[in-house]
C-alpha cells in the first residue's frame, strides 16, 4: 500500500468516525439555542403556498395548520375523530350538521377569528375558499379531492377531455355550497362516507379581500376562465404571498435559499402560539443536516431510515420511533397487459426463454408464485431496518377496513414451483422467462426488492431470468405511465383517512395504479363503489374484507409493509406529537415550544 | 485588438444556439410521459400526465418545441424553471452572484499561494519546500472534492463550529432581508460593505470559508506544479544566466526576469480555473448547502427541468466563451510578442 492509499483510508477513516458521532462531548448540556424559534431542515422545499396549487407534501407542511386552517381539525393523533376549529361544531346526524340523507353537511362558522391581513372571517370566505380550491383545478394539482365528493366521482376536473372549462362548472359548484347568515352548508351529488374527513385537511379558508386584492379570482362565473389552470404556480396570487388565520403568519419564502420563515400571529383567535418564529430550511444533503442537528442549529431534521444510525446516541437528540403512516409503500405490481411497442425490459415479447409475452402476468399462477418468492420479513429487515408490518392488502394498518386476519401467500419455493408449472400451460417453467424490473436511482427500497426477486427467481430455474436496472424518477414514472414496464414498485400515501383512498388506486380498474397495470375486476368495481356509499360503519367493513380476499386471491399486486415512520429533534423542542394524517413532524407547530 | 473582441462576441449567439438545439434534440430520446415527470412529483398525480403533456406541448414534434422556445426567448423569457421554483431567468440572477462571488474567494488564494509556492519550489528545488508542495499538490489532488468537502465540514463545522453551510446565518438573513439592508450587487460582501454592515460581512465570509477551503485545497495543486516546472525551464534561460552575471539581486532576477516570464502558461491555466471553478463548485455547493448556480444546474439536470437546464448550458457557455476572450486578451497584455487578430 502507498503512502497515498494509506493516507486516503485514513482519511477516510476518520470521517466515517465522525459521521456516526462525536462521543465524550458535554454537548447534552449545552443551553437552548434560538429559545424562541423552531428551526426545521429538511429535504424539499414548498412548490407552492397557494392551498389550490400545491400538492406536495413540502409544501402543505409549512402551509396546513400553519398558516391556513381548517373547518374541522384532528382530536389528537386520531384520523377518524374530529375537533371544531374554523367551524364552531363537527356535524353529525345527531346534531342536525348532517342530513338525514347523508347528502349535506352543515357547519356554523366562527365568528370574530381575523385573518393576517386584518379582515374579519365571514361565512362568505368559506364558501369562496372552498370554491377557489376546486376551480383553480391546475393540471396535476389537488382540485379532484373536492370536485369529485361534492359532484360524485365521475367528475373529477374542471375541464373535459379536450381542455376546455366545463361552462356549467360553476354553476354546480355554486349551487353545491349554500352561504346563510353564518352558516355554510355543502350538498354532495351521493352520501360519501369520508367526507369529514376530507374537510379535516382541504377545507383550508384563505381571505377572499386579500387574494382579490392582490389581484386573484373575484369568486364570480365570468372571470373563472382567466384564473382556471394556472400554467405556471407564480402567476397565483398566493405563491409566496399568505393570508390565513393560523397561529403563523408567512413572513418569506426565499426561493434561493430554499427557507420559508413564519412568524407569531399574534392577533390570534386562541392563545398565540409559543413560538416566535419559525423556519423550514431545505438542506439537501445529510451530512450538514446531520451536523446542524447536533450544533442545536436545527431543532428537527428529516432523516432516512439508512441514516437513522448516524443521528442516535448523539446526546441531546431525541429519535421518537414507531410512528403509524397512512402510507402503504412500496407495492409491487405486475403488468398484466404489457405495451410491447420500443419496449427491452420484456426481451424478445416471446415466451421463448428470452423474453415475456405481454400477457405474461395475466396468468393468476405466475402471479402467484411470485407472491410465493417474495420474502416480505426479510425486506422489512434489510431495507427498513427491521421496522414496520407485513401488508396483506391496500388498506394500511389502524384504518377501517383492515383486516388483521387477512391472509397472505407463504414464502415457500416448493409452491412457487408448482405455481410456475402450472403456468401459461406449462410452458414458463420448460422454456424460462427473461425480463427487467426497474427501479428509480437512489431508492434503496425498490432497488431491494427488486433484487430479492431476481435472486429467488434466478434461484428457481436456470432458465429464468430477471434484469434489474435504474433509472431517473421522470423516466420511472414515464415509463410506468405508457404501461411499459413488466413489473413496478410504487407506493400511495394517503390524500385522506379513508380506506376508499386506498382501494380505488390499488383496485379499481380506474385507479392510479390499477389502470397502469391492466388489472380490471368487475366485482372489485362494484364493491369499491358500494364501499363508498355505505355510511354503515360494520357493512363498510366487511366489504373492504371482502376486498382484502380478491386482492388475496387475484393478487395482481404483492402488497409488502406498512410504513411505520420516526422523528429526530433535539430534546429540548417540546409540545411535538404524532398524527398519521401529519405530512411532516411540524405539521401543527401551534403547540411547539422549546424549554 | 478590438476587432478581434469583436468578431469573438459575435460567436456568443452561435454558440448559444448550439448548445441549445443540442439538449433539445437530446431530450427527444426521452418520451413526452417521461419529460412530463418533472410536473409530476408523487404518484397520486400520475392519471393526470395526459393533460401535463398537452398544457406543456410536450408531446409536440422537436422543432416545434424548440420554435416555441425560442419565441419565448425573443421575448426575454427563458421558460420557467420547476426546480429554482422561479423563472429561469430570475434564476440565472439570483444563483450566478452566489457563485461568482463563492469563486472569487477561492481564485484569489489559489493564484497567490499557488504562484508564490510553486515558485518558491523551483527556486528551491530538490529541498524540502519543494518535496513538501510537491507531496501536498499530489496528495490533495488525488482526493475527490466530495471527500474533502465532507472533512471540511466535519471539522470547521461540526468540531470547531467556524464554518457553517449556508450563505448566511438566520439572523443575518433575516437582517439582509429587512428594510434596513439595501442590495445593490448581490455579492453578499460587497454589499454588506457598501451597507457598513461589518457582521453581515464577518459572517458571509465564514459561509464562503468552508467551500472555498475545500476547492482550494484541491484546485491549487495543479497551479503549483504548473508554476514550478515553467519556472525551472526558465532559470535555465541564458537571459538568467545574464541576469545573475550582471550582478542583479537574486530576488530581483527571480521576480523580474524569471517569474514574469513563466506566468504565461499560468495564465491560460488560470482562465481555465476560473472558468472551472464557476461549473465544478457544484459539489462544495452541494455539501455546503450554498445557494450557487452550480447546485441548482445540478438539481435541474437531474429533474430535467427542461428551461432550467436549457438556461443554465447558454449560460455557462457564455461564461465560457468569455473566459477564453479574457485569457486571450490577458496574454496579449503579459507578452507584447503575441499579437491578436
Amino acid at each position: 500500500m502507498n503512502l497515498k492509499r494509506q493516507l486516503l483510508v485514513l482519511l477516510v477513516f476518520t470521517l466515517a468516525i465522525a459521521l456516526v458521532g462525536i462521543p465524550g462531548s458535554a454537548q447534552g448540556q449545552q443551553p437552548v439555542k434560538n429559545p424562541d424559534t423552531l428551526i426545521i431542515q429538511t429535504i424539499g422545499d414548498p412548490e407552492s403556498l397557494d392551498p389550490s396549487w400545491a400538492y406536495d407534501t413540502a409544501s402543505s407542511a409549512v402551509f396546513l395548520w400553519n398558516i391556513y386552517e381548517t373547518l374541522i381539525f384532528f382530536n389528537g393523533g386520531r384520523t377518524d375523530q374530529y375537533v371544531p376549529m374554523l367551524a364552531t361544531e363537527v356535524p353529525t346526524v345527531a346534531n342536525g350538521g348532517i342530513s338525514k340523507d347523508g347528502r349535506t353537511y352543515t357547519f356554523k362558522v366562527r365568528q370574530g377569528v381575523k385573518f393576517h391581513d386584518g379582515s374579519t372571517m365571514s361565512a362568505d370566505d368559506v364558501k369562496y375558499s372552498l370554491m377557489r380550491f376546486m376551480m383553480m383545478d391546475r393540471d396535476g394539482g389537488p382540485s379532484w379531492i373536492l370536485l369529485a365528493p361534492i359532484l360524485g366521482f365521475e367528475n373529477q376536473a374542471t375541464r373535459d377531455d379536450s381542455g376546455k372549462l366545463i361552462p356549467t362548472i360553476w354553476d354546480q359548484v355554486n349551487r353545491a355550497i349554500q352561504v346563510k347568515g353564518n352558516t355554510v352548508s355543502i350538498t354532495l351529488k351521493r352520501p360519501y362516507g369520508p367526507f369529514l374527513n376530507i374537510l379535516g385537511q382541504w377545507s383550508m379558508v384563505v381571505s377572499k379581500r386579500f387574494v382579490v386584492q392582490n389581484g386573484g379570482w373575484n369568486g364570480t362565473r365570468g372571470t373563472l376562465a382567466k384564473y382556471n389552470n394556472p400554467e405556471k404556480p407564480d402567476v397565483q396570487e398566493l405563491f409566496t404571498k399568505a393570508s390565513g388565520t393560523g397561529p403563523f403568519k408567512l413572513e418569506s419564502w426565499d426561493r434561493a435559499t430554499g427557507t420559508v420563515s413564519l412568524v407569531r400571529n399574534d392577533a390570534y383567535w386562541r392563545a398565540p402560539a409559543k413560538l416566535r418564529r419559525f423556519v423550514v430550511q431545505k438542506v439537501e444533503e445529510f451530512g450538514p443536516r446531520r451536523l446542524a442537528l447536533q450544533n442545536g442549529d436545527a431543532d428537527i431534521i428529516s432523516v432516512s431510515r439508512a441514516d437513522q444510525p448516524a443521528v442516535t446516541g448523539i446526546p441531546g437528540v431525541r429519535i421518537v420511533d414507531d410512528l403509524a403512516e397512512l402510507v402503504n409503500s412500496p407495492a409491487i405490481f405486475m403488468n398484466l397487459n404489457v405495451v410491447t411497442e420500443g419496449n427491452p425490459d420484456i426481451g424478445s415479447g416471446r415466451l421463448d426463454g428470452n423474453g415475456v409475452p405481454p400477457n405474461f402476468f395475466a396468468d393468476v399462477h405466475v402471479r402467484r408464485a411470485f407472491a410465493h418468492l417474495f420474502d416480505r420479513d426479510r425486506w422489512i429487515r434489510e431495507a427498513a431496518r427491521g421496522k414496520g408490518r407485513v401488508a396483506n392488502g391496500p388498506i394500511p394498518v389502524g384504518m377501517l377496513g383492515y383486516n388483521p386476519k387477512g391472509k397472505w401467500y407463504e414464502v415457500s419455493t416448493e409452491r412457487a414451483i408448482a405455481e410456475f408449472k402450472e403456468a401459461h400451460g406449462g410452458q414458463v417453467w420448460e422454456r424460462g422467462f427473461k425480463f427487467s424490473i426497474l427501479f428509480n436511482t437512489g431508492n434503496v427500497g425498490r432497488q431491494t426488492a427488486a433484487q430479492m426477486i431476481k435472486e429467488a427467481a434466478e434461484a428457481l430455474n436456470p432458465k429464468f431470468k430477471i434484469d434489474v436496472r435504474s433509472v431517473t424518477w421522470s423516466s420511472y414514472l414515464g415509463l410506468m405511465n405508457s404501461k411499459k414496464l413488466p413489473m413496478f414498485l410504487v407506493g400511495w400515501a394517503a390524500d385522506y383517512a379513508d380506506p376508499d383512498n386506498f382501494v380505488v388506486p390499488f383496485m379499481h380498474s380506474t385507479g392510479t395504479f390499477t389502470g397502469r397495470q391492466g388489472y380490471k375486476n368487475a366485482e372489485v368495481d362494484k364493491l369499491i363503489e358500494q364501499a363508498a356509499l355505505e355510511t354503515d360503519t360494520k357493512k363498510r367493513e366487511a366489504i373492504y374484507f371482502r376486498l382484502q380476499e380478491i386482492a388475496f386471491q387475484d393478487v395482481p399486486t404483492i402488497y409488502i409493509y406498512y410504513l411505520v415512520n420516526f422523528v429526530v429533534m433535539r430534546s429540548w423542542v417540546k409540545g411535538w406529537y404524532h398524527n398519521p394524517i401529519f405530512f411532516e413532524p411540524y405539521q401543527h407547530a401551534y403547540r411547539f415550544f422549546k424549554g | 485588438m478590438a476587432a478581434f473582441i469583436a468578431r469573438r462576441l459575435l460567436l456568443l449567439p452561435l454558440v448559444a444556439f448550439g448548445v441549445t438545439l443540442l439538449i433539445f434534440a437530446l431530450l427527444q430520446f426521452l418520451s413526452p410521459a417521461e419529460r412530463a415527470g418533472l410536473f409530476v412529483t408523487d404518484p397520486r398525480q400520475l392519471s393526470q400526465i395526459g393533460s401535463i403533456i398537452r398544457k406543456y406541448g410536450l408531446d409536440k414534434p422537436v422543432h416545434v418545441q424548440y420554435w416555441n422556445w425560442l419565441k419565448q426567448l425573443a421575448r426575454g423569457d427563458l421558460g420557467w424553471s420547476q426546480t429554482a421554483r422561479m423563472p429561469t431567468a430570475q434564476a440565472i440572477a439570483s444563483f450566478f452572484p452566489a457563485t461568482f462571488e463563492l469563486t472569487f474567494y477561492m481564485f484569489v488564494p489559489i493564484i497567490l499561494i499557488g504562484i508564490w509556492l510553486g515558485t518558491q519550489a523551483a527556486v528551491h528545488k530538490d529541498r524540502f519546500v519543494d518535496h513538501f508542495s510537491r507531496f501536498f499538490a499530489i496528495s490533495l489532488r488525488g482526493l475527490p472534492s466530495f471527500v474533502w468537502g465532507l472533512i471540511v465540514l466535519m471539522a470547521f463545522y461540526g468540531w470547531l463550529g467556524w464554518f457553517p453551510p449556508g450563505r448566511l446565518s438566520l439572523d443575518a438573513e433575516f437582517f439582509v432581508k429587512s428594510a434596513q439592508f439595501h442590495t445593490y450587487t448581490r455579492l453578499m460582501t460587497v454589499d454588506a460593505l457598501l451597507n457598513a454592515q461589518w457582521w453581515i460581512f464577518l459572517d458571509a465570509l465564514r459561509h464562503i470559508a468552508g467551500p472555498a477551503l475545500t476547492l482550494v485545497l484541491v484546485e491549487m495543486a495543479l497551479l503549483v506544479r504548473i508554476t514550478r516546472s515553467s519556472m525551472l525551464e526558465v532559470l535555465r534561460q541564458d537571459y538568467v544566466r545574464t541576469a545573475r552575471a550582471k550582478g542583479l539581486d537574486e530576488p530581483v532576477v527571480i521576480r523580474r526576469h524569471a517569474r514574469r516570464n513563466a506566468l504565461i502558461p499560468v495564465i491560460t491555466l488560470s482562465s481555465l480555473l476560473f472558468v472551472g471553478l464557476l461549473g465544478g463548485v457544484v459539489l462544495a455547493e452541494t455539501i455546503f448547502n450554498f445557494p450557487g448556480i452550480g447546485k441548482w444546474g445540478a438539481e435541474a439536470a437531474v429533474q430535467l427541468d427542461i428551461p432550467g437546464v436549457t438556461g443554465f448550458a447558454m449560460f455557462i457557455a457564455f461564461v465560457t466563451v468569455l473566459g477564453n476572450l479574457a485569457a486571450d486578451v490577458l496574454y496579449a497584455t503579459v507578452d507584447p510578442r503575441i499579437r491578436l487578430q
